[in-house]
């Protein structure tokens, strides 16, 4: 019985350490730090008002996609400074940095307004 | 630490036992949310757009979503109820996410299945609750779902207590009064109380011109306070407390004069301590104020299935890792939305709903062997003060040393707004309920 427990117990332990290992395990702050967020993931936040890619059917917004990245930079910048007046996007534009703001707009300028939402990946 | 398995597995476990063939790569992966609403929907949406080859399934116990947000409008009657309902349709035919109308009566996180009260046993590889919010009627002596039912509605989550409270007020006796006991933080829709009193100030000049509300508060601060008592003052004459008034611009002149809507905070005697619900009087540390409607938004927990699945922590709500929201109770199960702990953000829809987006992301990372990134959040409450005077919160989030840090400064509409950017306010509150409801749902 001794002599059979010890492989088992040496499988539960591999299968332990293994678990340990997952991915969302390494990401802990423990570890290594975790990839910086990229442009979509960061845009999707603008998506309850800008639509979903940005692809927004209604006026009141703008809608973000397909829009220039010079536009795109031209405007957070300015929103975030004051230069351009607003309601609450110059809260918004101070939440990101000038780096973030690129991928953002990297990402906008990506995304073809009439294409099928589902055809790319978000 | 809270953990009901037991309880819910004692008539699973035998229907349970036989076990399934592992399951695999990520193409037939099976990500299973349990709770329809705001971030469950979003969520299942954002994890088909990710990765169309996943397998998700909603459990949701009603075939239409109700949706809370822009729901005191029908007090008003500026919307009907039907209005409030949206429809599940484009989630399955357009992405392809599946839908189980059932509820959930057996959990076992060890073989990672679900069983729902129709005899369904749903194996799943990740999984996301979102179970909102439960009113706890019974933390106001005197106060009952029976009574909320009935006679001193609460329609924090609505329905039938919706129709019955715009009924109440309807039909409210001229010059009667109106009264909101507040809740306790924290609780669902940060602004939403004050802005229904705003919204039913401005009903009452047109269709009962004597009538009062009055907000009995056990807080002495709310979310948009500043904004909000501003637009108050300059639609309805309140004036403004001196410890208010620091900042406010130059046209504030508190007149003295009674005004038809009135807050009283804590420190002014409004926290609500026991309600008689024949009389509807609610007898506060200022003593007894009778009310001819009565609302009563009592304190919130995490809604009842998290409890059912032992997602709670001793707070009543539930305990998570911020960067993924995967639970600190279950592995491979996520808490997202109201229910969740997370510090800083608002419990609103738009937090869930970029709750459910970074998790989704997570899921789908987690499931390809790759790390989640570093996540980004975001909030905006839009709030009226009158129905062409908008007000709001945003801000942005991020992790800082394990917990959700809002990052972008200032959060209301400055208090030196000019007229437009308010008219602008409120017509964009009006566009995001459109807007938000599409990118939850369709």
């Amino acid at each position: 019985m001794g002599a059979l427990m010890k492989p088992m117990l040496g499988a539960v332990l591999i299968a332990v350490a293994v678990a340990l290992l997952t991915p969302a395990q390494a990401a802990g702050p423990a570890t290594q730090p975790a990839p910086q967020p990229g442009g979509a993931a960061m845009a999707h936040t603008c998506a309850g008002c800008h639509g979903t890619q940005g692809r927004l059917g209604t006026v009141e917004f703008v809608p973000l996609a397909g829009l220039p990245e010079g536009e795109f930079m031209g405007a957070m910048r300015d929103f975030r400074s004051g230069k351009r007046a607003a309601t609450l996007m110059g809260h918004v534009a101070r939440g990101f940095s000038d780096d973030e703001l690129k991928a953002m707009a990297r990402y906008f300028a990506s995304v073809r307004p009439g294409e099928d939402m589902r055809s790319r990946k978000p | 630490m809270m953990n009901r398995r037991n309880f819910l597995l004692a008539g699973a476990g035998l229907a349970l036992a036989s076990a399934l063939p592992a399951r695999a790569a990520q193409a037939s992966a099976h990500v299973v949310i349990i709770g329809g609403g705001v971030g469950g929907a979003t969520a299942a949406k954002y994890l088909k757009l990710a990765n169309p080859a996943l397998k998700v399934t909603i459990i949701e116990a009603n075939r239409t979503y109700i949706r809370p947000y822009g729901s005191s409008e029908v007090l008003t009657g500026h919307a009907r109820m039907e209005d409030l309902a949206v429809s599940y349709d484009a989630l399955h035919h357009r992405y392809g996410v599946d839908f189980l109308f059932d509820t959930v009566t057996g959990f076992d996180p060890d073989r990672k299945q679900v069983r729902t009260a129709g005899r369904q046993t749903l194996a799943y590889d990740q999984l996301i609750v979102s179970p909102g919010i439960r009113l706890d009627y019974a933390a106001i002596p005197g106060y009952s779902e029976q009574i909320a039912a009935t006679r001193a509605p609460s329609g924090w989550i609505p329905g039938p207590q919706t129709a019955l409270l715009a009924k109440q007020l309807q039909t409210m006796r001229a010059g009667g009064t109106f009264v909101i006991v507040a809740p306790p933080v924290p609780y669902r829709c940060p602004p939403g109380p004050y802005e229904r009193a705003a919204l039913m100030t401005e009903w009452m000049r047109r269709h009962n011109p004597t009538g009062k509300v009055l907000i009995l508060d056990p807080k002495d601060g709310f979310v948009t306070d500043a904004t909000m008592q501003l637009g108050w003052h300059r639609l309805y004459g309140y004036d403004i407390p001196a410890d208010y008034l620091k900042d406010m611009p130059g046209d504030v002149n508190n007149t003295g004069r009674p005004a038809p809507i009135a807050w009283v905070r804590a420190k002014d005697g409004g926290t609500p301590r026991k309600l008689d619900a024949r009389t509807l009087t609610v007898h506060t540390d200022g003593g007894p104020v009778k009310a001819d409607v009565l609302n009563v938004i009592p304190p919130m927990r995490a809604g009842k299935l998290a409890f059912d699945l032992g997602l709670v922590n001793e707070t009543g709500w539930c305990p998570v890792e911020r960067r993924t929201f995967a639970s600190s109770v279950h592995k491979d199960v996520y808490v997202i939305g109201d229910a969740s702990i997370a510090d800083a953000m608002p419990k609103s829809g738009f937090s869930a709903n970029t709750q459910a987006k970074v998790t989704a992301q997570a899921i789908v990372d987690t499931l390809a062997g790759r790390a989640p990134a570093e996540p980004v959040w975001g909030n905006t409450c839009y709030a009226l003060a009158g129905s062409d005077y908008g007000l709001f919160v945003a801000d942005v989030f991020r992790l800082k040393d394990g917990k959700i840090a809002q990052v972008s400064g200032k959060r209301y509409l400055p208090l030196n707004a000019s007229p437009t950017q308010i008219r602008l306010g409120a017509a964009y509150q009006q566009a995001w309920l459109k807007t938000f409801t599409e990118d939850c749902f369709a």
